[in-house]
């Protein structure tokens, strides 16, 4: 009689930040299969946006993700910007891109502490969420707040940078840049920690275009897809940013790669710094938006953010989707967990860097409608973007 | 390859203080951009209730005591208020102001988390 | 009467109790001074284990509840029990025949054996897997730990932790053997299952390992038992290796200095997977306790 013998990880489970339920069946300490349920911390945001305006709905999305707040915000202003036919100026976009890359920073520090306390290296989760509290305290310093920034208006930004504020963001990106280096060697040249990440969880070139991974992990096995240079928004065509990849496709990929954006955030900032335009920072948005529907694409730390926006013309939205990066590559954990041991579970799961409050949104099918063809579907996404002017 | 890459920080941490903050014997000064407390500001109000109609949590009333004069209350819910700021965007003759000493705002019962501005008699005439 | 002052309270009984809770502080404290950060105040561990007898304990459905009470008074009386062999606080031990080194060496086995045994108890699957990684930890490092110990055992030519302490003052071995030392070292880290080799209690793993559903009186006997383990464990090493322990201030200043070297190995490392700790210890833990062994013969027989 087979045994199969399942431990749970999660809802509640000290690898888990936030409650997912992944059902490991193992044989030994080898994983033979793996099921995942997600859900846990749905909360109706899709829906509760349609009984709000456009400027509360800012910030209820906001909070949809407390690690891509300005993420969500950014990809919401640029959509509703979009259907209500206003740019934004260009002083807004370069301090939405500013912040939006210190945000980055911010989010790929923590990662890296919270990925080094799953491998059981609890130093450098110390030392890295003590490097974090520099760029949590620059952000306060600039919006106000450590997390959940709201620097976005529709229409614009909040806040100005004048050069008190650009003194000590560079000063405290100077001392992050070297602890940076520090962590880079430690992470690819410490002997027990490589025992844990180095061949991982291979992840190859064509599983990770098989199974549509974004992000930094899609990255980690040489697939080139980042939006900021596919598609870029905001001010990335002025200041932009290089894509940074690496081959080997297992955990050790996915750090080195996380880390070598946060140097390419460092010189996308002190760029946006020198080179920052004069101007207002808010446009006048009206409060009633156009009807029509849009789409808006930014790319969130953690990959590909993906809004839908639909208004009918009043000052509520019909209805907004949010698709999330984790959400593409939470299959992958799935389908690499078999065949590694039980230890490597947290490990493969942190290095997607799951955000499960990001993650739990809920798709409703109805029956009927008209059912389309690839080739109908490739069709209609060919016209719109050669109508796109 | 080599064992304890971590063995600077970990040799000269015996030297340095811990950075740990221990809050409250040590607190750091605000940052004047912190969104704390929202005050209100009497004199610019002009009624036009755009801070109601924005608030994403409902934390903000305002009550009309005489239109005429521009006489006006307000209710703030403290504990409702998410510190957005975006009310303090929207009042365009910038009546309302958040205050970036005033953050300590937690409290064992529920009297503080509602807070009056106006003119007393004006708030007791409206509370009655 | 002297007798049973030595038992109960000084140099086995309470003075191990309160000891272990003081060298668990000051692991704690050394730890966090080193990740840069605070550390707990003087009385956590005491506030710990009052605060653990105070709490209910409840007994999963479903286990044998006679070893669930019964298993974590038997970890903590091994550890007791070891206690009385080795020269705690410096003085004599107070007890002391030949071959109290095996004895003690077992009676702190008994103590892993116990908590691997009160995971396999329960039906919880975190236990379980916890209990088999403790009891694989235990069959891997045993070996060359046992080894090491009784490295300065053959030099001195006696198995008795007394005499073994008292011909350490004369010679340190720490450098006639170098090998034993590090593996011995390691062994001890392996024993007190801390990082690199704590994949036994693995938090971000399998919640708390083999005592995942103890709460209560019962955590606090085995946490208790794990802090005389580690009073003890040093005990040993440092009076082999460091040139004896004859009085209470090389006690504490060789068994702290040890600590210190315990702590920052730990600080350094992450947590290796329980097929990687296997593979590290049969290979080279093993082998190098081996190849110092059979220098040690050559050398007696070279002497003799």
């Amino acid at each position: 009689m087979p045994d199969k013998f399942i431990i749970p990880i999660g809802p509640q489970h000290p690898a888990l930040k936030e409650p997912g339920h992944f059902e490991f069946t193992v044989d030994g300490e080898v994983v033979t299969g793996a099921s995942v349920r997600l859900g846990y911390v749905h909360r109706g945001i899709e829906k509760a946006t349609e009984s709000r305006n456009w400027n509360q709905n800012l910030y209820l999305l906001e909070r949809i993700c407390g690690i891509c707040s300005h993420t969500h915000a950014m990809a919401y202003c640029l959509g509703v910007e979009k259907l209500a036919g206003v740019v934004a100026p260009p002083r807004a976009q370069a301090i939405r891109t500013l912040v939006g890359e210190l945000e980055r920073i911010h989010s790929h520090l923590l990662w890296l502490g919270v990925a080094a306390h799953e491998a059981g290296f609890d130093t450098l989760f110390m030392y890295s969420w003590r490097d974090r509290e520099t760029v949590m305290d620059v952000l306060e310093g600039l919006t106000g707040n450590r997390v959940n920034y709201s620097a976005n208006v529709l229409g614009g930004v909040k806040v100005d940078i004048n050069g008190q504020q650009s003194d000590s963001i560079r000063k405290g990106l100077d001392f992050l840049e070297e602890r940076t280096r520090h962590y880079l060697e430690v992470v690819t040249t410490d002997t027990v920690f490589l025992q844990r990440t180095r061949g991982i969880g291979v992840t190859t070139n064509e599983q990770a275009e098989r199974l549509g991974l974004v992000g930094p992990t899609a990255r980690a096995s040489s697939v080139v897809r980042d939006i900021r240079i596919d598609a870029p928004y905001a001010a990335y065509a002025e200041y932009p940013v290089s894509v940074v990849t690496e081959a080997a496709g297992d955990l050790e990929a996915r750090f080195i790669v996380r880390i070598k954006e946060l140097f390419e955030s460092y010189r996308v900032i002190r760029e946006i710094l020198d080179k920052l335009p004069e101007g207002e920072l808010q446009a006048r948005v009206p409060r009633r938006i156009k009807a029509g529907e849009t789409i808006s694409r930014v790319e969130a730390p953690r990959g590909e953010l993906f809004y839908f926006i639909k208004s009918n013309g009043t000052d509520t939205p019909d209805r907004i989707k949010v698709r999330t990066p984790t959400m593409c590559n939470m299959a992958s954990v799935l389908a690499l967990a078999v065949g590694h041991q039980l230890a490597d579970m947290p490990m493969i799961l942190v290095g997607v860097d799951p955000c499960f409050s990001c993650n739990d949104r809920s798709v409703v099918i109805n029956g009927g409608g008209d059912c389309w063809t690839w080739e109908q579907l490739r069709q209609y996404g060919i016209d719109y973007y050669r109508r796109k002017p | 390859m080599k064992i304890g890459a971590m063995l600077g920080d970990v040799f000269g941490s015996l030297f340095r203080r811990p950075a740990t903050r221990q809050y409250p014997f040590e607190r750091r000064k605000a940052p004047e951009r912190l969104r704390g407390k929202l005050h209100w500001d009497a004199e610019k109000c002009t009624g036009c209730l755009l801070c109601v109609k924005d608030c994403p949590a409902n934390a903000i009333e305002v009550f009309m005591v005489d239109k005429a004069t521009k006489r006006f209350a307000v209710r703030y819910h403290l504990d409702r208020c998410t510190y957005c700021a975006q009310c303090v965007v929207s009042c365009r003759p910038g009546a309302l102001q958040m205050s970036s000493d005033e953050w300590e705002l937690a409290a064992t019962c529920k009297e503080p988390f509602t807070v009056y501005y106006g003119d007393d008699a004006d708030v007791e005439y409206l509370m009655a | 009467m002297n007798a049973i002052a030595a038992l109960l309270i000084f140099p086995g009984g309470l003075f191990v109790l309160f000891g272990g809770m003081a060298y668990e502080w000051a692991d704690r404290k050394l730890v966090a001074r080193l990740q840069n950060r605070l550390g707990p105040r003087w009385f956590q561990p005491l506030a710990d284990t009052v605060k653990l007898l105070a709490k209910e304990e409840v007994i999963p459905s479903g286990v044998n509840s006679f070893l669930f009470l019964g298993l974590p008074v038997a970890a903590l009386a091994g550890a007791l029990t070891a206690a009385l062999y080795v020269p705690l606080a410096g003085l004599a031990p107070s007890y002391s025949f030949p071959g109290d080194l095996i004895v003690t060496l077992y009676a702190l086995s008994l103590l892993t054996l116990c908590t691997g045994l009160a995971g396999a108890n329960t039906s919880d699957r975190f236990s379980l897997v916890g209990a088999t990684r403790t009891l694989t930890q235990l069959f891997s490092y045993e070996a060359p730990f046992l080894l090491a110990l009784l490295g300065p055992a053959m030099a001195t030519g006696s198995w008795q932790i007394n005499q073994i302490n008292q011909y350490a003052a004369q010679h340190w071995l720490l450098v006639a053997q170098p090998v034993g030392f590090v593996v011995a070292l390691i062994g001890l880290m392996g024993k007190l299952e801390l990082p690199p080799f704590d994949a036994p209690e693995a938090e971000t793993e399998i919640v708390a390992g083999a005592l995942t559903e103890y709460s209560g009186r019962g955590l606090a006997l085995f946490r208790l038992g794990k802090n005389a383990e580690l009073m003890i464990g040093l005990t040993l090493v440092a009076s082999f290796y460091f040139g004896g322990i004859a009085n209470p201030l090389e006690f504490f200043g060789k068994t702290l200095g040890l600590l210190l070297g315990l702590s920052a190995l730990q600080t350094l490392m992450a947590r290796l997977r329980i097929d990687q700790t296997v593979g590290l210890w049969w290979r080279y833990g093993a082998l190098l306790v081996l190849a110092q062994w059979l220098l040690l013969i050559l050398a007696q027989g070279v002497m003799a």
